[in-house]
């Protein structure tokens, strides 16, 4: 029923172009997240589906309707902001309150003095409406507070609050969770994938943070440069990435990527080493993209390194492996039993099905077949 | 040891001592000149109590004065406080010529005021000032429908300056036309601080018009900034002194109409010599800031800064 498409959004600030000609479709009730570094235009994005911004070219349509020179506060979308931008002046409760009466009230009714002799009734059905949505949030206890007399935590589920309180047809936030400390922002993706689930309304997310697009998402964009370089369920994104920067950006530690060669016999070579059969691919130089936890330590293992550093992250040891002939360190994932002390050497190998190949330009090789394992 | 527990005070007795010897001394001084009839030139002075203050209370000169700074205080004020709002708003919503509007709009603020009191006497000249002339030039028009400004045509337009009628009026609105750019200054520098996600948070919610805009944000956010504005404004309107000495050298204008407090301190304790009665009107004075200051800290910590 509510739709949003974006069709060939292109936007540009003087010489700088932001968007180049970005199509986005998003479902009815879905969490969509648009990942990316900061500066690919993601929040620009956001802003322009948010009417905040205007486009140079391209449509935004809600539903059936074509919104694209319709007024922000005539789209019904909410959004969360960074940094809150809560009302300083007005309780949590008129905060909650402030989008109800803008929209619910006649301007007569909004008159200082006058307005609330006037709409009695209706305004002690809006704060109901507040009450009801600060349940929810489990932020009853708040709503006579000032934001200034808030935590970080506390503001943004009063920002939510804000959002939730009108029934919009979408939510849009952008980053919200950037002003947290780590701990809470990581139980606010949980309470916000929670939110999602119970109120069945379409999220639209912004965040540079590719965990909380891989935590919380239905389907993720990762955009670089202005444009959308995948679309995908996480899972797809991360596994089945189609170009190298996308690989890198999802994923931390972030994807190793060792020069490799495919020779004439079309077998791939990496590091001097003939891992796999890369079938139906011509002579060229790639890039192989390996993940941390699909390199394994084993005494037999056809690579050779040192470990230059050890990060012990209690669960897992993340080893960088300095290895002769690749500029970068090798990032490999190991257990505190297991992992190796620094400056031991030591052998580790690579299971071929798991490795994603990338030609010079970055662009994912699909090799025909499904490489075949070579015996070590 | 004991040496070390003592080193603070050389670090805080430059200050002190500054602070008392150049602002705490003399309010002391003035207070206890204000209990004497003291005379510059004098030996010695005759202790007489509270008689200066009974005096300020009493004789129907002070009456005038404390209703001349009145007048003065409450037009000056609320004009210069409101066109400055309305200056900034207004070039804040400017795409371009802002900077143009800004520095002409200050420039009042710049100029020597006695300066400008001179070309004001002449605009308010009431034969060959531009005021008079160019109302003249609107007799027998639709404007004589308006009863004032018949009787002007039928007569003379007032004498602006030397009418008690509309002397301290006259003064008021030079007050404010050399005022308002300094508050639009302020009231810029407030626009400026108020962070863009609000409108774009109110937007968002609803507020579709400038003045739901206006009311939701703008006007609260400048809280902290109204409050500074008027008290600034407050006290320089009770400090106001150039123009009147500049139109009226003697004797504080028109049946002293326009006798404000500090051309009243002059008056006494320059031009008079009587340095008693002139610390008691500045004591008067400083109470008066005081408590605009005072109402000023608590307004602000109380009510404007919500963080």
């Amino acid at each position: 029923m509510s739709s949003i498409s974006l069709r060939q959004i292109a936007k540009s600030f003087g010489s700088t172009t932001i968007l180049q000609g970005v199509t986005l479709d998003i479902h009815d009730g879905e969490f969509v997240t648009l990942v990316g570094p900061s500066g690919c235009g993601k929040s620009t994005l956001l802003r322009i589906l948010a009417g905040l911004e205007t486009a140079d070219s391209g449509t935004v349509t809600i539903g059936d309707t074509d919104v694209t020179q319709t007024r922000p506060s005539a789209r019904n979308l909410a959004m969360v902001f960074q940094s809150y931008a809560l009302y300083p002046h007005l309780s949590v409760a008129q905060n909650m309150l402030t989008p109800l009466l803008l929209r619910d009230l006649s301007a007569v009714e909004r008159l200082p003095v006058v307005g609330p002799l006037l709409s009695r009734a209706k305004r002690r059905a809006l704060m109901a409406q507040v009450q009801d949505t600060a349940q929810t949030l489990k932020i009853t206890n708040l709503l006579a507070r000032k934001p200034g007399q808030l935590s970080g935590g506390q503001r943004q589920r009063v920002a939510l609050g804000r959002a939730m309180v009108r029934n919009p047809v979408a939510f849009l936030m952008d980053e919200p969770l950037s002003n947290l400390d780590a701990a809470l922002r990581v139980h606010m993706r949980s309470e916000l994938a929670d939110l999602h689930r119970r109120l069945q309304t379409t999220f639209i997310y912004v965040t540079h943070d590719q965990a909380e697009a891989l935590t919380m998402s239905d389907r993720m964009a990762v955009m670089m440069g202005g444009k959308i370089l995948q679309l995908g369920r996480p899972d797809d994104v991360y596994g089945n990435p189609n170009c190298l920067a996308v690989a890198r950006f999802v994923g931390s530690p972030a994807i190793n990527t060792i020069p490799g060669e495919v020779d004439a016999a079309g077998g791939l070579n990496v590091l001097g080493q003939r891992v796999t059969q890369a079938a139906g691919l011509p002579k060229q130089p790639v890039n192989v993209g390996i993940r941390p936890e699909h390199l394994f330590l084993m005494p037999t293992g056809a690579f050779q390194g040192v470990v230059k550093h050890r990060e012990n992250l209690g669960s897992d040891v993340f080893l960088r492996i300095g290895v002769d002939g690749c500029e970068d360190q090798i990032v490999l994932r190991s257990t505190p039993m297991a992992a190796a002390q620094l400056g031991e050497t030591v052998r580790f190998a690579l299971q071929p099905e798991d490795i994603l190949l990338f030609d010079a330009e970055g662009q994912r090789l699909r090799p025909q077949t499904a490489p075949m394992k070579v015996p070590a | 040891m004991m040496q070390h527990n003592r080193a603070y005070l050389w670090f805080i007795a430059p200050a002190l001592i500054l602070m008392f010897v150049i602002l705490l001394l003399p309010i002391f001084i003035a207070a206890g000149m204000s209990l004497t009839d003291y005379s510059l030139g004098n030996s010695g002075a005759e202790f007489v109590g509270l008689e200066n203050y009974e005096k300020i209370f009493t004789r129907s000169t002070y009456a005038k004065m404390f209703g001349a700074t009145f007048r003065y205080v409450f037009v000056v004020v609320p004009l210069t406080v409101g066109l400055g709002l309305g200056a900034a708003l207004l070039i804040n919503s400017l795409k371009r010529f802002g900077d143009l509007y800004k520095t002409i709009y200050f420039l009042p603020v710049m100029a020597a005021l006695i300066a400008m009191a001179i070309v004001w006497e002449f605009a308010f000249h009431p034969t060959i000032g531009i005021i008079n002339a160019t109302l003249e030039h609107g007799c027998g028009t639709f404007l004589e429908g308006w009863s004032w400004y018949a009787k002007g045509c039928a007569r003379t337009f007032p004498l602006w300056l030397t009418d008690r009628n509309y002397a301290i009026w006259t003064v008021s609105f030079i007050g404010i036309w050399q005022g308002f750019g300094f508050n639009m200054v302020l009231y810029l520098a407030g626009l400026t601080s108020i962070p863009r996600d609000l409108y774009h948070a109110a937007e968002m919610d609803g507020a579709q018009s400038n003045w739901d805009r206006f009311r939701l944000v703008t006007w609260p956010m400048l809280g902290p900034t109204t409050v500074f504005v008027i008290t600034i404004s407050m006290i320089r309107s009770f400090q106001v002194f150039d123009t009147v000495e500049a139109f009226y050298p003697q004797g504080g204008g028109p049946s002293k109409s326009v006798y404000v407090m500090m051309f009243a301190i002059y008056e006494k304790a320059i031009q008079q010599n009587l340095m008693g009665i002139g610390a008691a009107i500045t004591m008067v004075f400083l109470g008066f800031v005081l408590v605009l200051t005072l109402l000023q800290r608590w307004l602000v910590e109380r009510r404007t800064h919500y963080a």
